[in-house]
């Protein structure tokens, strides 16, 4: 079997356009977009609150677009059939993929211009951000691939958008009770660590920490992901 | 055009807990080949899961091109087209949005176009499938696998429940995919559709495979054996109208008009009423004989019509007729090419 270009476009396009219709899904992308306008009105906008922007947008839009697309092709039986296709199911996720990215990029980005968010090393933060990208995917394919129903999926997608996305709360809690002081490793409180130390003119030298332990949520995910993957090939 | 052999089932047999549900048997479908099994639910959804390799083929062999199916292979390798009675494409895609989806999925040379003229699909193309009624959505299912573009399409139930512009729709795409010298393996529980779609129709039962003969004999040939005892034919030598059917221990009579239709299965006739099957007592050749001064009327080997309760006469092609009756199922009958003759000489027609 190839890995064909043109069917994982073909599967991107599909999914694209059938999102551009499905608002039950699609309309998660207001969430982050307003809550930027209600902070970037209310408050002079703290890193701490352009992180929760961030957090929520990853949490919210990447992982819930990509459970709930891969959910609604099972509800719907369409996967059966696009299995039977030539399009191999490692295709049918990377079309699917590149569609939560796109939407995750474009988000991120009107969400900064609306909060007026500007870091001092932009590149850093690009590189921190997309490897968090990658774990939110993999960690939406896992629930994708697990729940049965677009419904179910936005259900059990609810735990991860308050832990990443709400997550700068746990902070004030680890604080006050050290037993759970393991939560600045998750990877919502990491990243905003590094954004601090980005702030302060420090360079990589002095957050790779910050980075070794992003990369180790992307990769145990997309480890996991793919173990998923493999035992549903099997079940059918 | 040369035939070449696609489809070859051999030794094909399947269990399901204690229950037999059809002996080993083989099956051939040649290209530009149109071939129809007539089973009931059970047998048909293991016939697709073998093809699908969910379920294990045992001894048996299923060869598409030569080449055996296996499971660990992909399945689109095998250059096989599933058409399932319950297919899912995209609601909220447009027509066309989901057939240039599958066509790009398939790297498909089919012309879109083409596809949407065939199936009769052009008027609804840019609307979603959600809005269309059912059988325009099986229209676009058979515009699916048009699509796809495969060497042996097989079709579950194409024409179940479809209106009459769908059904012809339908047999026009047979006509056109045995033009192209594709292969057809069609699926149905409905003696009549498989009649009419096909002109080879298999039953496939716990008692193995059968060819079903529907070849136009002259209707004074013996076919049935005779099954009714000789005491219940004396007691009909009084003139009685009323045609006995049996339902479990009960005598059930029915007046002639009341009947719509008759059709035979198996060698046992079933009278059919209101939507209903009462099998009778009688062989089609007796009962064609009693109903004849009733307006009734032989239109097919296996069938025998109330003419009062013909609405309409279709005709698919040059050589597929069928009778649409008026009753609230508004059931459907072929119709032979001789009978058709016939008919028409009967109706005054030229």
């Amino acid at each position: 079997m190839t890995f064909s270009w043109k069917r994982i476009y073909a599967i991107f396009n599909k999914d694209m356009k059938d999102l551009s219709k499905n608002y039950f899904v699609s309309s998660i992308i207001v969430l982050p977009i307003l809550m930027a306008f209600l902070y970037g009105g209310m408050y002079e906008m703290g890193l701490e609150l352009h992180y929760m922007i961030i957090n929520l947008t990853l949490a919210s839009v990447t992982a819930f677009i990509q459970c709930a697309v891969i959910a609604e092709e099972k509800e719907k039986h369409t996967l059966r059939g696009l299995m039977l296709s030539p399009a191999s199911l490692t295709e049918i996720l990377t079309g699917k993929s590149l569609v939560s990215i796109v939407l995750t990029v474009v988000t991120l980005i009107l969400c900064a211009m609306i909060t007026g968010y500007e870091p001092r090393n932009f590149a850093l933060i690009a590189i921190a951000i997309f490897i968090s990208i990658i774990f939110y995917i993999a960690l939406g394919t896992i629930l994708g691939l697990l729940s049965r129903t677009v419904v179910e999926a936005s259900v059990i997608i609810l735990p991860v958008i308050f832990l990443f996305g709400f997550g700068s709360l746990l902070m004030v809690l680890a604080e006050k009770y050290p037993a759970i002081s393991f939560v600045e490793y998750l990877p919502n409180i990491q990243i905003i660590e590094l954004a601090y130390e980005v702030e302060l003119g420090l360079g990589f030298v002095d957050m790779w920490d910050h980075f070794v332990v992003l990369l180790v949520w992307a990769l145990v995910a997309s480890l996991f992901a793919a173990f998923v993957y493999k035992k549903r090939e099997i079940d059918k | 055009m040369i035939q070449v052999e696609v489809l070859s089932i051999q030794n094909l047999e399947r269990q399901e807990k204690d229950a037999l549900l059809f002996p080993a048997f083989d099956l051939k479908v040649y290209s530009g080949e149109i071939i129809a099994i007539h089973s009931n639910l059970n047998i048909r959804m293991a016939l697709l899961q073998m093809f699908l390799g969910k379920a294990p083929l045992g001894k048996g062999e299923i060869l598409v091109k030569g080449e055996k199916l296996d499971k660990n292979s992909h399945f689109s390798s095998f250059h096989i087209g599933i058409s399932f009675f319950e297919q899912a494409v995209y609601h909220r895609l447009s027509v066309k949005d989901n057939l240039k989806f599958f066509s790009q999925v398939y790297s498909s040379s089919q012309s879109i176009e083409e596809v949407l003229n065939l199936t009769q699909l052009n008027p609804y193309k840019n609307s979603p499938v959600q809005k269309l009624s059912f059988s325009e959505k099986r229209r676009v299912h058979f515009a699916k696998i048009l699509i796809e573009n495969p060497i042996l399409y097989i079709f579950e139930e194409p024409d179940l429940n479809v209106d009459l512009e769908t059904k012809r729709v339908f047999l026009n795409v047979l006509e056109y995919l045995a033009e192209q010298g594709k292969a057809v393996l069609i699926l149905t529980g409905n003696m009549e559709s498989a009649i009419t779609m096909s002109k080879s129709v298999y039953r496939l039962n716990d008692e193995g495979i059968h060819l079903v003969e529907i070849k136009d004999e002259s209707a004074s040939t013996v076919e049935e054996e005779e099954t009714v005892p000789e005491d219940e034919k004396t007691t009909m030598t009084v003139n009685i109208n009323k045609i006995p059917t049996k339902v479990n221990d009960k005598i059930i009579l029915f007046d002639p008009p009341e009947i719509d239709y008759i059709e035979s299965n198996d060698g046992q006739s079933n009278v059919f009423i209101k939507g209903e099957a009462f099998p009778s007592t009688f062989t089609m050749n007796e009962l064609e004989e009693r109903l004849m001064p009733f307006g009734f009327f032989r239109c097919h080997r296996s069938y025998i019509v109330n003419l009062q309760k013909v609405r309409e006469v279709i005709t698919w092609t040059r050589n597929s007729f069928s009778l649409v009756l008026d009753d609230a199922k508004k059931s459907t009958i072929p119709l032979s090419k001789t009978k058709m003759a016939q008919l028409k000489e009967m109706l005054g027609l030229k």
